[in-house]
């Protein structure tokens, strides 16, 4: 019976190949506009490292101005960063199972094997826990033990793509490279690893690369390092006349996360920033109201705003476009089948029930979304591709990976399809089935 | 016969379903249009915001010392002897960050000390005396900084000291000093440090767009910096300047082996990464509008030859009955009308509805009514041009056909 259908479907296809194509067309086209910024939107919203969700947390406190917010657009948030003294003191009370303190630093690499001239690398300042936290993989050795981060041994940690370029992507472990001038010996070499977004420090740009090169914080404050690459904010001008002067100050600075793995942990940590921020209150800083935050990842995304409100609109009118098209389709299909009642009306005479004429219609159908879901498909694939080539560019941002063909999209697309047929061909389908014989018969 | 509705709107309402898809089109279509064109006159005027600068002719060049040996101010007035003695070079100077390069410092003013007074959050561009000149601004009141009057670069030990002179954008001035002329008016600083308004100039754009602050509040220091790396701007005669960068890069890269060139940009660059969201909103929202209203515009037409060719016998009667072809014409032109007149009132709350969604996103005004009206005439427009070859067909109906199968 299917075969049958089918054969139907496609003589009435032939019969006016110009509708057909512009019904093809038009869901072609609205599925894969709404394919490509859903998938782009998808990318951006993403939580790379969801499976630690109820564990990770960024810690944030509002040591700000009495008189305004650190950020008019979020009154209700404290600044993203913290001061040097507030986040060794919050990491210091051994609560988290992990915690980080870190940020980020341009520094310059020579020495490398492979390597001809010297080179400018960003680098990431931090504490040990880093690779453990964020479940970085490693290609070569490790990261460094928590006993190094206040050692006296300089050791650095390089990513995959800077290994290529100085070492030619040979083991380099135990190696001495340059840093700023300074000998720092090899203990690991960072695999592929590029979480979209860069949630772990959004300051930067939440969708760049990570950085190249890791180094122990303490050499941050041995060669009295303020962030240069990364981003400073003071609330007031206090007078800085030494780099102690900058630990004591105000300033926020520093990316701090924790690793707490249960609620237990969590409610001691958020008592113990509480009565941290009491201490300090009494002694005269924290001037706005306590708000200490452990914020998850995800929450920390939303905060950040890191999918802008373009992206939002991006796919309001994508699926303004897609109702668009469905809408048109019904148009036409409810035309072509009203405009075959006659026929249909024979048919009905010789007895076929209705739900054989609307089987039969469904299939018609169900044809036309199918091709439209392929071609949309391929629409979209060809669209990804051309977003990716427009993105990739630098002072487009290098959002290289944002813009790729997944599984994500796959599923979009045939779940947009599957709704597509549904909302454009029951109603008609239904519709030429309730149609009485009798009239159509007579006036012929 | 004229103009009659009565007898369209009867025959519409006896079969609703294809006018009712194409009236919810309209209205998307509408909604979609109007704030499409909205936003996009929006990102237009941002982009095309003057910068009051020379942007197509400059470039920034940033350095890093890395070693021990590293002199950082020496280094500098190497650098820009050899920059201005260039040829093709108009002229150069150092810069803590430049226009629409995104990296930004800024200080709080204000007109009082101890914080009090108006206050606004002001960037700042750290140059010497050739900074004016090589921004390619110019004064409009006061003067420029004399050599002698730049300090010392700024370091990590002198990072709070403030200056005694600033030169001020003419919106920075304006702002805080309205109605009076801010020259020689004194500011302060967070810690209650003076400066003196030397001088004010046309207006000059920030290295980014915040929120925080105006594009143009912005002022001039006389003092360089060599906190993060060391930068310069470097302004070019017309045409000469990507030669010029690659030249620069290339010397500069060999003459120290202390440090290292991290970036060479044209602003050009900086301006299209500033950009770039808006290009791509400006870009993507025409598109999907014009599909919208082709995917409309396919909609009324396929209907309208629908009708027509399931009342070929209905026309053929009413010629027969002595009805003009322009009475035909009409008729397709009022029922679409129609059509169009029910999408766009359905239309319209849908277009407020978003138009409102997108302005507490965006914290805009709310959408202008004149979008709206315009709008609804290019629909109605729209609307009569799908109709017209229908209708024309319709009208060449022969009147025999009406005695055809009878």
């Amino acid at each position: 019976m299917l075969g049958y259908y089918l054969r139907l479907a496609l003589k009435s296809f032939r019969r006016n190949p110009g509708l057909t194509a512009v019904m093809v067309g038009a869901i072609a086209l609205g599925i894969s506009v709404c394919v490509v910024t859903l998938t782009v939107y998808h990318a951006m919203s993403g939580n790379p490292i969801w499976w630690k969700n109820d564990r990770l947390y960024a810690v944030t406190m509002d040591l700000w101005d009495p008189k305004k917010p650190a950020d008019p657009r979020h009154p209700a948030l404290p600044p993203s960063q913290m001061s040097y003294n507030d986040a060794t003191a919050l990491a210091a009370s051994g609560i988290p199972e992990r915690s980080v303190i870190m940020f980020r630093e341009e520094g310059v690499v020579s020495g490398g094997s492979a390597q001809r001239k010297p080179l400018p690398a960003g680098t990431r300042m931090t504490t040990a826990d880093f690779f453990s936290m964020f479940d970085v993989p490693f290609l070569y050795g490790s990261g460094w033990s928590a006993a190094a981060d206040s050692g006296p041994e300089p050791l650095m940690v390089l990513s995959k793509r800077e290994n290529e370029k100085l070492f030619g992507g040979v083991n380099s472990v135990g190696r001495t490279l340059r840093w700023n001038d300074r000998p720092f010996r090899v203990v690991g070499v960072l695999d592929d690893w590029f979480p979209i977004p860069k949630f772990f420090d959004v300051t930067t740009g939440a969708f760049g690369q990570p950085e190249d090169v890791y180094i122990p914080l303490r050499w941050a404050m041995r060669l009295e390092l303020a962030p240069n690459g990364g981003s400073t904010d003071c609330w007031a001008l206090q007078e800085l006349h030494s780099y102690r002067d900058f630990l004591n100050s105000d300033c926020v600075w520093l990316q701090m996360w924790v690793e707490l793995p249960n609620a237990a942990t969590r409610a001691h940590m958020q008592s113990f920033m509480d009565a941290y921020w009491a201490q300090q209150h009494r002694a005269g800083r924290f001037l706005r109201p306590r708000n200490n935050r452990l914020t998850p990842v995800d929450q920390w995304l939303a905060d950040n705003d890191v999918v802008d409100n373009d992206n939002r609109v991006f796919v309001g009118m994508a699926c303004a476009f897609l109702a668009v098209c469905l809408i048109n389709t019904v148009g036409i299909l409810l035309a072509r089948f009203l405009g075959r009642a006659p026929i249909t009306g024979v048919r009905r005479a010789l007895g076929a029930s209705r739900g054989d004429v609307f089987t039969q219609h469904l299939v018609e159908v169900g044809a036309v979304a199918l091709a439209g879901a392929g071609f949309g498909l391929l629409l979209a694939v060809l669209g990804l591709w051309g977003l990716h080539a427009l993105y990739a560019a630098p002072e487009r941002g290098g959002y290289q990976e944002l813009a790729h063909f997944d599984n994500a999209s796959i599923i979009w697309a045939i779940a947009l399809a599957v709704v597509s047929a549904a909302a454009a061909g029951l109603y008609p389908a239904w519709r030429i089935g309730r149609l009485p014989p009798a009239i159509y018969l007579k006036s012929q | 016969m004229g103009w009659n509705i009565r007898p369209v709107l009867s025959a519409l309402l006896r079969n609703r379903t294809g006018a009712v898809l194409v009236a919810v089109q309209i209205a998307i279509a509408l909604a979609v249009l109007v704030n499409a064109v909205y936003i996009v006159h929006q990102r237009i005027e941002k982009m095309h915001a003057p910068t009051g600068v020379d942007w197509r002719n400059e470039f920034w060049v940033q350095s890093e010392g890395f070693t021990s040996r590293f002199k950082a101010e020496p280094s500098m007035r190497e650098d820009v002897r050899y920059l201005r003695s260039l040829d093709g070079v108009v002229d150069a100077t150092p810069a803590n960050s430049v226009p629409m390069g995104w990296s930004n410092q800024s200080t709080y003013l204000f007109t009082n000390p101890n914080q009090k007074g108006a206050q606004l959050s002001v960037s700042f561009y750290a140059m010497d005396e050739h900074g004016l000149n090589t921004l390619g601004a110019h004064l409009i009141a006061g003067r420029a900084f004399r050599a002698d009057e730049i300090l010392p670069p700024v370091e990590a030990q002198n990072a709070t000291d403030f200056v005694p002179e600033l030169i001020a954008t003419q919106s920075l001035a304006k702002l805080m000093f309205p109605g009076t002329n801010a020259l020689g008016k004194v500011v302060y600083d967070d810690a209650g440090h003076a400066a003196t308004i030397i001088g004010i100039i046309n207006d000059v754009i920030a290295p980014s767009w915040s929120v925080l602050q105006g594009w143009n509040h912005v002022m001039l220091i006389p003092r360089t910096s060599t906190m993060y790396g060391i930068g310069y701007l470097v302004r070019t005669v017309p045409g000469r300047r990507d030669a010029i960068m690659s030249q620069v890069e290339q010397h500069l890269a060999a003459s120290n082996p202390d440090r290292v060139i991290n970036e060479v940009r044209s602003l050009e660059f900086f301006r299209n990464r500033l950009y770039r969201e808006d290009r791509n909103m400006e870009v993507f929202l025409i598109t999907v509008t014009l599909l919208v209203i082709t995917i409309c515009c396919v909609g009324i037409f396929g209907l309208a030859t629908f009708n027509v060719s399931t009342r070929t016998k209905q026309i053929g009667t009413r010629r027969a009955v002595g009805g003009r072809r322009l009475d035909i014409i009409h008729y397709f032109m009022i029922e679409n009308a129609l059509i169009t007149t029910a999408g766009v009132v359905v239309g319209c709350a849908l277009a407020l509805a978003v138009g409102y969604w997108l302005s507490l996103r965006y914290q805009l005004p709310r959408l202008d009514l004149y979008y709206l009206v315009g709008g609804i005439l290019v629909l109605w427009f729209i609307g009569q041009l799908a109709v017209w070859q229908p209708a024309r067909r319709a009208a060449a109906v022969p009147p025999s056909v009406a005695t055809r199968t009878v």
